[in-house]
């Protein structure tokens, strides 16, 4: 049975189904950390399950880097993929709805609905594009916190995220302790180290050296497909592994057409990472790839002051989850913000899970994960 | 009670009794967080776990208890000395790949250092290899070598000579007999069943 075979039978019991999203509009101007404003904030969001009066059952998760505020349901019955963490949310499930309100927006600055550079500005009409201020995760975290309060939240029952998610979990657990009830950051760290930087300014050189980018003024029709492609391609490597990839693709070829040219796709691994490459050209925009990944090699820390002195103002128990095989964010970068917060005496732990999907792990059907997580939600 | 509830319990009693209230506790080698919880519910201490196994480290965290999963020695080397009242090993020193080091780190991290370790000087372990030429396996040993974890099983006159030679002080120590419930007084290398020692600097 594919995809689309799936899709066209009704949601089964533990689903939740049809989703529709939600534009969270403020009129009042948002002033980011590094001293920009826009005129007005818009966050795109879906929600699942039913707040409580007690309003006390909310759960938040955070997207990573190129996700969205789509992940779980499908929006029509002809939609070929559910939400993409459809497989951890719904009745029944690791983040049980019937018993959890998740709301889930897509991360200011991103490009699928939200305020970003690809959103047009209300006072001039035209997108933001390069004119979109410095974004950092804690601004796209103080965006979130406008969001909960307008749903009427005070206090979420739990913040979690993997990767960019992560950090952005972190943020909140940060910025806002008294309104994390716990939270479960998975696959991150305190900040990227030499070589998540070199990949992710590898990635947005393959942009900016497009000329089709034209400082950022591409028609959003005939976008610099070239350098989001590669870019994608090789930030896809990335979130995999060595072990992962020899698993999924080894050596494996496709059939060669008679008349191929020399440097066509011959290996399966080729013709996959070409087609994700390409698809992400169809749905994401180069310039929210620049914004969003120097706002993840600023994330830092460690910086202004200690990352002990940073974590101090968490209050909330918190999950720290490494992945033994993710090599962007390697474990120790996920133990290190562990340690921290056992050395200030937080209700802390770490959990690592031996599994072959690298970065990406977090996003993989996973039993231990997903009871993991269950446990900590419940507890 | 399975008896060796009843024998764990009598263990936790008098490592429980050298915790101060709200004490901050290391427990290396946690296992499923038993007995932090129950030290935080007699001595509403802030207790942390560390263990190896993932399945532990969830059990802990159903008991919330906060754990970290991983190895002993690279967890004990991000801490500040004294970060802890009390570090303790519970039938782990035997496991850990440099005991040496590892109660020297102990002890840098931990104002005091409870151990608690099974005799392997009992007498009973004395006579199955006297007369069988072969190790003891019993309630406390219930695995043939076979399918065990490598470990570096030790006497009580063992532990104490490794004390004096590092000069680690021993504050308390206390001895069970063979059922583990009642104290042993006399003889304890070759009549005490397990052993908690708290050691400090």
């Amino acid at each position: 049975m594919n995809d689309s075979e799936a899709a066209q039978q009704a949601p089964a019991e533990g689903e939740v189904g049809l989703v529709e999203s939600q534009d969270f509009v403020s009129n009042e101007p948002f002033q980011f950390e590094s001293g920009g404003t826009i005129p007005e904030l818009s966050l795109r969001y879906e929600t699942y399950g039913h707040l409580n009066a007690a309003k006390d059952n909310a759960i938040l998760i955070c997207h990573a880097l190129s996700g969205n505020h789509h992940c779980a349901g499908v929006h029509s019955m002809d939609e070929r993929k559910p939400g993409w963490w459809n497989f951890v949310i719904g009745p029944g499930k690791p983040i049980d709805t019937s018993r959890y309100f998740v709301i889930c927006s897509n991360a200011l600055g991103g490009c699928s609905g939200s305020s970003g550079p690809y959103s047009i500005n209300p006072k001039t009409g035209q997108r933001y594009r390069l004119d979109f201020p410095k974004l950092t995760v804690r601004d796209m975290v103080k965006a979130q916190s406008l969001l909960v309060d307008s749903l009427g939240i005070d206090c979420l029952h739990a913040v979690l995220g993997g990767s960019m998610g992560g950090m952005q979990t972190l943020q909140w657990a940060i910025d806002f302790p008294n309104r994390v009830g716990r939270y479960i950051a998975m696959a991150c760290c305190a900040r990227h180290n030499a070589q998540a930087i070199a990949f992710n300014d590898t990635g947005r050189q393959a942009i900016v050296r497009d000329p089709v980018w034209d400082n950022g003024n591409y028609d959003p029709d005939s976008p610099p497909g070239h350098g989001l492609s590669v870019a994608r391609m090789m930030a896809h490597i990335t979130y995999l592994s060595d072990a992962g990839m020899e698993a999924k693709f080894g050596r494996k070829r496709r059939s060669v057409e008679p008349g191929a040219e020399h440097f066509d796709v011959e290996f399966e691994v080729e013709s996959y990472l070409r087609y994700q490459g390409q698809s992400f050209v169809g749905r994401f925009d180069a310039n929210t790839y620049l914004y969003l990944t120097k706002a993840l090699d600023r994330f830092d820390l460690h910086s202004p002051v200690s990352l002990d002195d940073t974590l101090a103002a968490v209050t909330a128990p918190g999950l720290v989850v490494g992945f033994t095989s993710d090599w962007l964010y390697p474990p120790q970068g996920n133990r290190e913000v562990a340690e921290a917060l056992l050395r200030l005496g937080k209700d802390a732990t770490y959990a690592e899970l031996e599994m072959d999907f690298g970065h990406d792990s977090f996003l993989v059907r996973s039993p231990e994960l997903y009871n993991l997580i269950r446990t900590f939600l419940d507890r | 009670m399975t008896h060796s509830n009843k024998r764990r319990q009598v263990d936790y009693q008098i490592i429980a009794r050298w915790v101060g209230e709200g004490d901050r506790v290391l427990d290396l080698g946690c296992g499923r967080g038993v007995l932090l919880e129950y030290l935080k519910q007699k001595k509403s201490v802030y207790g942390v776990g560390v263990d190896i196994s993932f399945e532990r480290i969830l059990s802990c965290v159903k008991r919330g208890v906060p754990a970290y999963h991983g190895d002993v020695g690279a967890l004990l080397a991000t801490f500040d000395d004294n970060a802890f009242d009390r570090v303790i090993f519970s039938r782990s020193v035997e496991l850990v790949d440099d005991p040496d080091a590892i109660l020297a780190e102990g002890l840098r991290v931990g104002k005091r250092v409870t151990v608690g370790f099974v005799n392997h000087g009992f007498w009973v372990n004395r006579l199955n290899f006297l007369f069988k030429g072969q190790r003891t396996i019993n309630e406390v040993y219930p695995r043939a070598w076979y399918e065990t974890l490598p470990s570096n099983p030790f006497s009580v006159s063992e532990f104490d000579a490794f004390c004096q030679a590092r000069q680690i002080k021993i504050e308390n120590r206390v001895y069970l007999s063979g059922n583990w419930t009642s104290e042993c007084t006399v003889l304890p290398n070759a009549l005490a069943g397990y052993a908690i020692y708290d050691l400090s600097k």
